[in-house]
């Protein structure tokens, strides 16, 4: 199922470049705004490439993808800037990527942390706290689903930073 | 001759005090100054709470600038908001959840008013047009504002709401929105002031249509979603987008507010010290009074014993 709808993806991408052949050179960068309630970390930025944690899987959006609105799961979003290097990795808990047909992408997350912020320490203790509360949690309750969401949340930053949490 | 001319001056200067007492309507010179001293104590507490809310002011303003492009995805899926001054309201849809934002505290000046004339207008023009709405209000004052004429149909109030709001907030918001049936109408309306400068604010609303229509209305068409369930991804983006937009009516509002305190803070210090200033006067003039009447007492009472 990923591997056709991988192929869908790019198929698009393959035929419009492929015909676009006299036409002005195919941008190769794209437009990014990542934004959060109370910081602005790109607004209208030209990078060359991000990758998405979409829920059904990652995803890379280069400049002419098509059209995308992808739900974000909690994992790494990395961006990568024209002047190659290190992509920048970020955390989000989930949020919503949109990406329009003239290579504009919006990002919205309400909350994001740069990986090389986060403390490995602090993420297993909250890990061993979130496990602890969903166990005491009356099965079914809103508290169980809570703790059950932090915990993927606390799972997915742990990998983030390469510490096996379950 | 001094003692019949004394008296004389005694009881013209008596009536002309007394006459000068009827027609200030003010008693004696310790009641002008108490009235003195309590306007300058409401001075000194107007123009403090004016340069609190100058400093918030700032905060807000910087919250407001990263609230703006935090949210402007949604303008290509909403519209931009428009003006509420002159606007006719006719591209509402039969049944609308009007959800005006207001504040909790008072001595803001007229942004509650603002918002609740506008809803007024808002409602008796779509009653016009033959339309439903109901109104879920944020804010004390717009609750308090809008129940005598319209409290049958507010669905539910928000209050003390604790300022600076967050995104959390929004997001409780949107989830007594969604409580009280957002689902069930055809748009969301937030009406709210905009903050254009430390002077200026507009009332604007926004519309927020849930996503729907079949085959040829089908929303986003060009989009692929991810994951492949459309309905539900469209669903949880409507709530998001419902949450971002109120964050942002929040952010305008909240500077709004603080502008408008500023200004009717401003406005009561410098009313306050022409009251003192007038009052100065009186004091004045009621001291002088006294002391011409202490004079003439003395002189008749020491003329008398001359004689």
């Amino acid at each position: 199922m990923m591997q056709s709808t991988l192929l869908r993806r790019i198929a698009p991408t393959l035929t419009r470049r492929a015909l676009s052949s006299n036409a002005a050179e195919a941008s190769s960068v794209m437009t990014l705004n990542f934004n959060l309630p109370h910081e602005t970390i790109y607004n209208g930025a030209t990078v060359s490439q991000v990758i998405v944690p979409g829920a059904a899987g990652e995803y890379g959006v280069t400049a002419d993808h098509v059209p995308v609105v992808a739900q974000l799961k909690a994992g790494v979003l990395q961006i990568m800037h024209e002047s190659a290097g290190e992509p920048e990795k970020y955390f989000v808990p989930g949020g919503f990527s949109i990406t329009h047909d003239n290579s504009v992408t919006d990002i919205s997350c309400p909350e994001a942390v740069k990986v090389d912020d986060i403390d490995p320490a602090a993420v297993s203790s909250n890990f061993e706290a979130a496990r602890n509360a969903y166990t005491a949690a009356e099965a079914g309750s809103a508290a169980q689903a809570e703790a059950m969401v932090d915990m993927e949340v606390y799972r997915s930053m742990g990998s983030a930073v390469g510490i096996n949490l379950s | 001759m001094a003692l019949r001319v004394a008296p004389a001056a005694k009881r013209i200067a008596a009536r002309g005090l007394s006459n000068f007492m009827q027609s200030r309507g003010m008693a004696t010179e310790k009641q002008i100054f108490n009235q003195i001293q309590s306007t300058k104590n409401i001075q000194k507490i107007t123009s403090s709470m004016k340069m609190v809310s100058a400093a918030k002011l700032k905060g807000d303003e910087q919250r407001l600038a990263t609230a703006i492009p935090f949210n402007s995805w949604t303008t290509a899926l909403c519209g931009e908001p428009t003006l509420v001054e002159d606007a006719t309201f006719e591209e509402l849809p039969q049944k609308t959840l009007i959800v005006p934002v207001t504040t909790d505290k008072g001595l803001c000046g007229g942004v509650n008013s603002f918002i609740t004339r506008g809803v007024k207008d808002c409602v008796s023009k779509l009653n016009a047009q033959g339309k439903e709405c109901d109104i879920v209000v944020i804010g004390d004052k717009g609750r308090g504002q809008l129940r005598r004429f319209h409290g049958d149909i507010i669905k539910r109030s928000c209050t003390e709401v604790i300022s600076p709001g967050t995104f959390s907030l929004a997001a409780a918001l949107t989830t007594e929105l969604m409580a009280a049936g957002a689902k069930d109408y055809d748009a969301i309306m937030v009406i709210y002031n905009s903050y254009v400068n430390a002077a200026v604010y507009k009332q604007r609303y926004k519309l927020i249509k849930p996503f729907s229509g079949e085959g040829e209305d089908e929303p986003m068409m060009m989009h692929e979603f991810e994951p492949d369930t459309k309905s539900e991804v469209l669903g949880d983006l409507y709530e998001y987008m419902l949450t971002s937009q109120v964050y942002h009516s929040f952010m305008d509002g909240a500077a709004a507010e603080q502008s408008s305190r500023m200004a009717a803070m401003e406005n009561a210090s410098k009313n306050a010290g022409e009251m003192i200033d007038k009052l100065t006067l009186q004091y004045n003039r009621a001291r002088q009074a006294r002391i011409t009447t202490e004079l003439i007492e003395i002189i008749s009472g020491a003329s008398a014993l001359e004689d």
